[in-house]
């Protein structure tokens, strides 16, 4: 009988926590590997992980960098953000992709980026609601919309609206049009959602 | 494991389920026993969660690619002498690895001339029970042929079958949580895993964890086979797609090539 059943091998080292800095800045491909796995969930390496994915050029060791970073909330989001702006195009999806995982598993963490300063920041977390339940999105994006100054960051959060908005949205999209009058971009797009939402779903119509 | 609010007669069904089953009058009671892991709980309660519904020869379009094409690239590569491991993860109550076997020894002519390790693994521990008696009722049994019922298997009624004691022992299960790499690292490399119908059930970031996971435990160049709904690409980048007449699989890349 070919089939065979033998003992499993030795368990391997499975957190390297006093060489994960090592581990980065390793020349070894695996080693870099394993310490950025082994950073996951620990808030303390999210800095050096953002530092070290600036200059990681194996996209699979990137691609951890990035789980580890998504897996550590609001230490993970600050070391993030600033990889949206990268000219790298990989890293720049690559922080869109971890910052959609970090909103979906704690939402919390979306109101503070739709309040940014930074116009880039508002457009592309309206874009982050999208991942949210319907009624959050709506409730969160009408807030963004009644303070917002900005067309381009409410036509964002109108495209997101588009697709997961609430009959709750309509008075906060009527008021965004007036104040937008003067905006025809905006105003063409506002008038789309507000059809949309308002229309009866598929089954209401048969 | 996720459930969204189109679960939530499933969800309620299964945690009243285990507070009659451990006594617990109030729910307050049973989160208490669960938080504090009383007699096992935890596992208990996983246990109750795991969707277990499997037959041997399931997918079968992915055992002819075993055959046909994976284990024949691993072999190019790699000195006889080395052997070949496969993964059944989750295996269930074992119709997977088990059918993984049969098939090897029905459809591979050189089956003889290699040694072959299967593990199969699974985090409800219930199913790895079911999986060392290894008795299979008619269901589990209807997509095979007579012949081969009567080949691999002993009546224990009229109703059960159990596997020969020859094949049941040829394999070895485990228990293995795949988002914990502390539980998946162990289990060392493999020529091919199949991992079908369990990534469904995850979150975007744990389907990421284990995808990761999975990839440290192929050995360069391995295959993995996922479920015939599910696609790796929208996981992970890790892998390359691999097209074969029989199936669609994913593949870790080869040594010295770039990953990713």
């Amino acid at each position: 009988m070919p089939l065979v059943r033998r003992p499993g091998p030795p368990p391997q080292d499975l957190r390297a926590t006093a060489g994960i800095l090592e581990g980065l800045a390793s020349p070894s491909e695996e080693a870099r590997w394993i310490a950025a796995r082994a950073a996951a969930g620990m808030a303390e390496y999210a800095t050096p992980l953002a530092a070290a994915l600036g200059r990681e050029p194996a996209p699979r060791v990137r691609q951890a960098m990035f789980t580890s970073l998504s897996r550590m909330d609001s230490a993970g989001v600050g070391a993030v953000l600033p990889l949206l702006r990268s000219d790298d195009a990989g890293l720049r999806t690559g922080a869109l992709d971890a910052l959609r995982i970090m909103v979906r598993s704690s939402p919390e963490l979306l109101p503070p980026l739709l309040d940014d300063t930074d116009v880039d920041v508002r457009i592309l977390s309206c874009e982050l609601a999208r991942a949210l339940p319907g009624d959050a999105a709506t409730a969160l994006l009408c807030d963004l919309l009644r303070r917002e100054e900005d067309p381009n960051v409410c036509a964002a959060a109108v495209d997101v609206l588009a697709e997961v908005g609430q009959s709750e949205a309509l008075p906060v999209l009527a008021a965004c049009a007036l104040k937008f009058r003067d905006t025809p971009f905006l105003t063409f797009a506002i008038q789309v959602t507000v059809e949309r939402i308002s229309s009866p779903p598929p089954l209401a119509r048969a | 494991m996720v459930f969204t609010e189109t679960k939530r007669y499933y969800v309620e069904r299964r945690v009243m389920e285990r507070m009659a089953a451990s006594g617990s009058g109030t729910f307050a009671s049973y989160f208490a026993r669960l938080r504090t892991d009383t007699q096992q709980e935890i596992e208990q309660f996983i246990n109750a969660f795991t969707v277990n519904e499997t037959y041997f020869y399931r997918e079968d379009h992915q055992l002819k690619c075993l055959t046909a094409d994976l284990l024949a690239e691993r072999l190019r590569t790699r000195p006889r002498e080395h052997g070949l491991r496969i993964w059944c993860v989750p295996c269930s109550t074992g119709e997977e690895p088990y059918s993984v076997a049969m098939w090897l020894l029905e459809n591979w002519p050189v089956v003889d001339q290699y040694e072959i390790e299967i593990l199969g693994s699974d985090i409800d521990t219930q199913a790895l029970q079911a999986c060392q008696r290894g008795v299979f009722g008619k269901r589990a049994l209807m997509r095979l042929p007579p012949a081969l019922i009567e080949r691999y298997f002993e009546p224990v009624d009229g109703e059960r079958w159990r596997i020969h004691d020859e094949l049941r022992q040829s394999v070895v299960f485990s228990r293995v949580n795949l988002v914990d790499s502390a539980e998946t690292r162990p289990h060392g490399q493999f020529d091919v895993i199949f991992c079908r119908n369990v990534l469904i059930y995850f979150d975007e970031a744990s389907r990421r964890v284990a995808a990761e996971n999975l990839f440290e435990n192929l050995r360069p160049g391995g295959f993995i086979c996922l479920g015939h709904t599910e696609s790796m690409s929208r996981i992970s980048p890790l892998f390359t797609v691999r097209r074969f007449a029989d199936a669609i699989v994913y593949q870790r890349p080869p040594e010295g090539a770039t990953d990713g």
